[in-house]
C-alpha cells in the first residue's frame, strides 16, 4: 500500500550568478527550482561583450587577428584561420603547402590543449581537482612550444591569410616530435583517471540527452554533436586545407548524454594526435606564405566582394562572414561562435534535471564565454 | 578546596585537549595540501616556513584578522551559534578517544556510544548554519547536509555494533585489547571495514561524498556566508572529524595502539596518518556523487549489507564458529556488495526528465 | 568498459597514486625560472646605435600610426649628429613613450620599423602602484635593465 501526501512545496528562484567557480566564464543561469529539481532555467548572456565585431569595422586588416585571438580564447590558432581563409577567398590566394601543413599542425596541437582544458574543467566540475591539474600539466607543456614559434603562449597573431607569419624556429619540430610520447601518455593518465571512473559515469550517464534531429535543429556543431551520433565534421564532410589527405577518424558517440561529449572529446585528442604525427611527417619544405602580399606597413586592400568561411573550432563550427567594400578595413565582420549556439540548447537539456546534473551538463558542452559573449 | 582543585585539574585537561585538537588540524590541513600536491604532481606550501610548515598558521592569523561579517537578512543569534554547534561536538570526541592504553582524557565504559552520538550532533549546527543565513545556496546545502549525515549514520551504527559485539564490550580501550587476541578486525570483518570507511567519509564529507559542501556546486553549503575565524571553525571541525573518524577506524578495526618494535603512541600515530592518507587519496581521485545517489548508495547498498554484516556476526557469535569463518563470509558479502554495485550501475538513479 | 566491480574507481587510484611519485612540474618563480623561447614577446625596447653614439629611431611615427591599442607617442627633431657629419640620420627621436599599459606585446611596432629600432624584450616583470608610472619615456625604454629582474637580463638594447 502506498501512501501518498501531497505536499505543498514552493518553487524557488535560484541565481547562478556571473561569479560561480562552475559557469566557465561570466554566465548568468536563472534557474527555478523545486527542491532540488530545474523546472526552468534562463540563460543571461552578454557579460563578456567586447564589440569584437563593431570594433574590426574600424581595423585594418592586419590588426583584427589580435582580437579574432581572444574570442575563444583557449584556442586562439583556430579563431585566426577562418579569418584568413575567408580574406584568402575573396583575394583569390593560394597557400603554399608548407604554410597549410603548419596551420595544420599549430591548430590541432591548439585542440589538443582545448580539449585537455576542457578535461580539467570538467572533472573539476564534478569533483576532483586533480584532474584539472592533469589536463593543464599537458596544456602547458603544449603552450611551451606555442611560445616557441609564435612569442606567446596564448594569443599568437600568427596564422595571415597567405599562410603563416613567419617560418618555425629550427627547434620547433624535433620538440614536437619529443612531445608526442609525452602527450600520449598524458592522455592515458586522463583516460584512466576519469574516463571509466564509475562515479564519473554515474554523474553523467543519461545527464542531458539530446538526438541528433535535436541537435541538428537546436544548432549543435562539433563535438557536442557528434556525441548525439551525427556524423558531422567539417574536416572530413566539407574538406578545406590538406585534412583530405591526413587518415583520422570522426569519433561519435551513441547516447547523446554528457558522458559521450565528454568521450568524443577525449578520443579526438586521440585523433589529433595522429593528424599531428602524420602532418608531422608530411610537412614539405618552402615557402609558409604567399609571396607578394603586402606587409605591414603597406596595407592590405580586398577587393570588393562577401564570403563566408567555416572551419572546425575545438567547439563547433566557428564561421567568419565578411563583407568588403574594398579599402583596407571589413565593411561587416560577422563570426558565428559555436559556443553560442550550443548554449541555446541549455534549457532543453537542464530542464528537469537536478541541480547538480546542471552543472554536468553546462561543464559537457564546453562553452567558452568569451565567442558566446564576443 | 577540592573542588576548586578539580575544576582546575579539568580545565587544564581541556585546554590541552585543545591545543592538542588545534595541532591535529593544523598538521592535518598542512598534509592535506601537500600530499594533493604531490598527486598533482606539483608541490604544494612551500614558501611559509621550511616547506610550507607555517602555512597554516598564516592562514589561522589571517582568518583571526578578517572582517566579520553577517548577511543583513540573518538570523543573528542562530548565525552565530552555529559554527560552534559544528565544532564542538568534533571537539568533544576526542575526550573518549584512547591514543594509548594510558593516554586518555577519558575512557567512557560506553566509549562507542558516546562518540557515534555526540558526533551526529553536528548535524545541527549544519542545518541552523545553513537555514540562518539568508542565502538559498546555504539552504540548499543545508538540506543536503541533513539528509546525508542521517543516511549515513544508520549503517554507521549498525557496523559499530558489530564491532562490539565481537569484542563484547563498547569502551574503547577494551575493543583495542580484545584485538590483541583476537587480530585485527579487519581481517574479520573486512565487509564491516569498507562500509565503515564509507559510512567515516560521508559522515565527514569528504569527497566523494561532499556534495553538501562542494565548492563548485553550492559554493561552499552552508559554510557560504561565514568568513574569518567562523568559518575557520567549520574547516576545524571538518578536519578534527577526520582524525576522529580515521582514529576510530584504527580502533575498532586495525588494533589501536598495539604493535610490535615500536612505542604504542607511535604506533597509533602511524595507523592513523595511513587512513588520514587514504582520506586524501579518496579526495584526490573521485568524483563526487550526486545528492540522490549517495542516499541511494546508503539506503539500498550500505544498510543492507551492513544488516547482513551485523547477521553474520550474530550467527558466528551464536554457534561459536572460529573467527576465520567470519573472515570467509564477510569476503563473500564484499563480493557480492561490489556485484550489486556493478549491477545496479547500469540502471542507476537516472535524473527524472520533465520531457519523459 | 569495466571489467570487475569498481574497475575504473581503481584505475583513477592506481594512477593518482603513480603521478604522486613522480618529480613536481612545479617551478618555484622567481627564485626558479623557465628559460624563455628566444621569440618570447616580452616588451619593446628602444636599441641603441654603438658605432654612431645615437639611437637608431628616426621618429618617424610609423609604428605609433599601426599600433592597435595608441600606446605609443614619437616626436621627431633635426638630428644634430647628422649636421655635425657624424651621422646618417637627418632627423632623430626626441620624444617616445610607450604606455605599458596599454601595450598587447603584438610586435606590430617591430614589424613595422624601417630602421630596426625597436625590438621586443623579453621584460615581463613590471609592476607599479600607479598607472601613470607605466608609461615609459625614451631612456627608459633604452635602459630596459635598470627595470629588468637582476637575474635575467635579456634585453637587446645595444648594437
Amino acid at each position: 500500500m502506498l501512501i501518498k501526501r501531497e505536499f505543498e512545496t514552493v518553487e524557488m528562484p535560484i541565481n547562478v550568478g556571473p561569479q560561480h567557480p562552475s559557469t566557465h566564464g561570466v554566465l548568468r543561469l536563472v534557474m527555478t527550482l523545486d527542491g532540488e529539481q530545474i523546472v526552468k532555467v534562463d540563460p543571461v548572456i552578454g557579460y563578456l561583450h567586447r564589440a569584437v565585431e563593431k570594433l574590426s569595422e574600424n581595423l585594418r586588416y592586419q590588426n583584427i587577428p589580435h582580437l579574432f585571438d581572444r574570442l575563444d580564447y583557449v584556442s586562439a590558432f583556430n579563431n585566426e584561420w577562418p579569418l584568413a581563409m575567408a580574406q584568402e577567398r575573396l583575394l583569390g590566394l593560394e597557400v603554399p603547402p608548407r604554410g597549410e601543413y603548419l596551420r595544420v599542425i599549430l591548430c590541432e596541437l591548439n585542440r589538443i590543449a582545448s580539449h585537455f582544458l576542457f578535461f580539467g574543467a570538467f572533472g573539476h566540475d564534478a569533483g576532483t581537482a586533480t584532474s584539472w591539474m592533469y589536463g593543464f600539466r599537458e596544456r602547458e607543456r603544449i603552450q611551451r612550444l606555442f611560445e616557441m614559434v609564435s612569442g606567446y603562449r596564448m594569443m599568437h597573431d600568427f596564422i595571415v591569410p597567405g599562410g603563416v607569419r613567419e617560418d618555425v624556429p629550427e627547434e620547433f619540430v624535433p620538440a614536437l616530435r619529443a612531445l608526442l610520447p609525452v602527450l600520449w601518455q598524458g592522455l592515458g593518465d586522463c583516460n584512466n583517471l576519469l574516463t571509466e571512473n564509475e562515479v564519473l559515469v554515474t554523474r553523467t550517464r543519461d545527464i542531458g540527452v539530446i538526438t541528433g534531429e535535436e541537435a541538428i535543429n537546436y544548432g549543435l556543431s562539433g563535438p557536442s554533436l557528434r556525441a548525439s551520433g551525427v556524423r558531422e565534421d567539417l574536416r572530413l564532410t566539407e574538406p578545406y586545407s590538406v585534412y583530405p589527405d591526413l587518415d583520422f577518424d570522426i569519433v561519435l558517440g551513441q547516447h547523446g548524454d554528457s558522458y559521450d561529449r565528454y568521450w568524443v572529446r577525449m578520443q579526438e585528442v586521440a585523433q589529433s594526435l595522429r593528424i599531428v604525427e602524420q602532418a608531422l611527417d608530411r610537412l614539405p619544405g618552402g615557402l609558409v606564405c604567399t609571396p607578394g602580399l603586402p606587409k605591414y606597413p603597406k596595407l592590405l586592400k580586398l577587393p570588393v566582394g562577401e564570403t563566408y568561411a567555416r572551419a572546425e573550432n575545438p567547439r563547433g563550427e566557428f564561421g567568419v562572414y565578411l563583407i568588403s567594400t574594398g579599402g583596407d578595413r571589413p565593411y561587416r565582420l560577422k563570426i558565428r561562435a559555436p559556443s553560442f549556439c550550443n548554449l541555446m540548447a541549455l534549457p532543453y537539456l537542464m530542464e528537469g534535471h537536478y541541480l547538480a546534473d546542471a552543472i554536468m551538463i553546462l561543464g559537457s558542452l564546453d562553452v567558452v564565454m568569451g565567442e558566446v559573449d564576443r | 578546596m577540592g573542588l576548586l582543585v578539580t575544576l582546575a585539574i579539568v580545565t587544564l585537561q581541556i585546554v590541552l585537549l585543545f591545543c592538542v585538537v588545534m595541532l591535529i588540524v593544523l598538521a592535518l590541513v598542512w598534509l592535506e595540501r601537500k600530499v594533493l600536491g604531490r598527486i598533482h604532481q606539483r608541490m604544494g606550501p612551500m614558501r611559509v616556513g621550511p616547506h610550507g610548515t607555517l602555512q597554516s598558521l598564516a592562514d589561522g592569523i589571517k582568518l583571526l584578522l578578517k572582517e566579520d561579517l553577517a548577511p543583513r537578512g540573518a538570523e543573528r543569534l542562530a548565525f552565530l551559534l552555529a559554527p560552534l554547534l559544528v565544532f564542538a561536538p568534533s571537539f568533544l570526541v576526542f575526550v573518549a578517544i584512547p591514543f594509548t592504553r594510558d593516554i586518555v582524557v577519558r575512557n567512557l565504559d560506553l566509549g562507542l556510544v558516546y562518540f557515534v552520538a555526540v558526533s551526529s550532533l553536528s548535524t545541527v549546527g549544519m542545518v541552523l548554519a545553513g537555514w540562518s543565513s539568508s542565502n538559498k545556496y546555504a539552504l540548499i546545502g543545508a538540506a543536503r547536509t541533513a539528509a546525508q549525515l542521517i543516511s549515513y549514520e544508520i549503517p554507521l551504527v549498525l557496523v559499530v555494533l558489530s564491532v562490539a559485539m565481537l569484542g563484547g564490550t563498547l569502551d574503547l580501550r577494551g575493543l583495542v585489547e580484545s584485538q590483541g587476541q583476537a587480530g585485527p578486525y579487519v581481517l574479520w570483518q573486512p565487509l564491516g571495514a569498507l562500509i565503515f570507511m564509507m559510512a567515516a567519509l560521508a559522515e565527514v564529507f569528504r569527497p566523494p561524498f561532499d556534495i553538501p559542501v562542494a565548492e563548485s556546486e553550492v559554493l561552499g553549503g552552508p559554510m557560504i556566508e561565514y568568513s574569518g575565524m567562523r568559518w575557520g571553525l567549520f574547516f576545524m571541525a571538518e578536519y578534527g572529524n577526520a582524525f576522529a573518524f580515521s582514529a576510530l577506524f584504527v580502533l575498532l578495526f586495525l588494533g589501536g595502539w598495539q604493535g610490535p618494535l615500536l612505542p604504542p603512541f607511535l604506533w597509533f600515530l602511524l595507523k592513523t596518518s595511513a587512513m588520514i592518507l587514504v582520506f586524501f587519496w579518496m579526495r584526490a581521485a573521485m568524483p563526487r556523487l550526486r545528492i540522490d545517489q549517495l542516499m541511494g548508495f546508503a539506503w539500498e547498498v550500505l544498510l543492507p549489507f551492513a544488516f547482513l554484516n551485523l547477521f553474520l556476526t550474530g550467527v558466528v557469535q551464536l554457534y561459536g564458529w572460529p573467527l576465520w569463518s567470519l573472515g570467509l563470509l564477510s569476503v563473500t558479502g564484499l563480493l557480492a556488495l561490489g556485484y550489486v554495485v556493478e549491477r545496479g550501475r547500469v540502471t542507476w538513479r537516472r535524473s527524472p526528465s520533465l520531457a519523459s | 568498459m569495466a571489467t570487475f566491480p569498481f574497475a575504473g574507481v581503481l584505475k583513477s587510484l592506481w594512477v593518482t597514486l603513480r603521478t604522486a611519485v613522480r618529480k613536481p612540474v612545479t617551478v618555484q618563480y622567481p627564485t626558479v625560472r623557465v628559460p624563455y623561447a628566444p621569440r618570447m614577446r616580452g616588451f619593446p625596447a628602444l636599441i641603441w646605435d654603438d658605432a654612431v653614439g645615437e639611437h637608431f629611431c628616426t621618429g618617424c611615427q610609423v609604428c605609433a600610426r599601426y599600433c592597435p591599442t595608441n600606446a605609443i607617442f614619437v616626436t621627431m627633431k633635426n638630428n644634430p649628429l647628422n649636421q655635425a657629419g657624424q651621422s646618417p640620420r637627418r632627423k632623430i627621436v626626441n620624444q617616445f613613450y610607450l604606455d605599458y599599459g596599454r601595450c598587447i606585446q603584438c610586435k606590430i611596432c617591430v614589424d613595422v620599423c624601417n630602421f630596426d629600432a625597436i625590438e621586443m624584450s623579453h621584460e615581463t616583470e613590471f609592476s607599479e602602484w600607479d598607472k601613470r608610472a607605466l608609461v615609459f619615456d625614451v631612456r627608459d625604454l633604452l635602459h630596459m635593465e635598470e627595470h629588468a629582474n637582476p637575474r635575467t637580463k635579456q634585453v637587446v638594447t645595444r648594437r
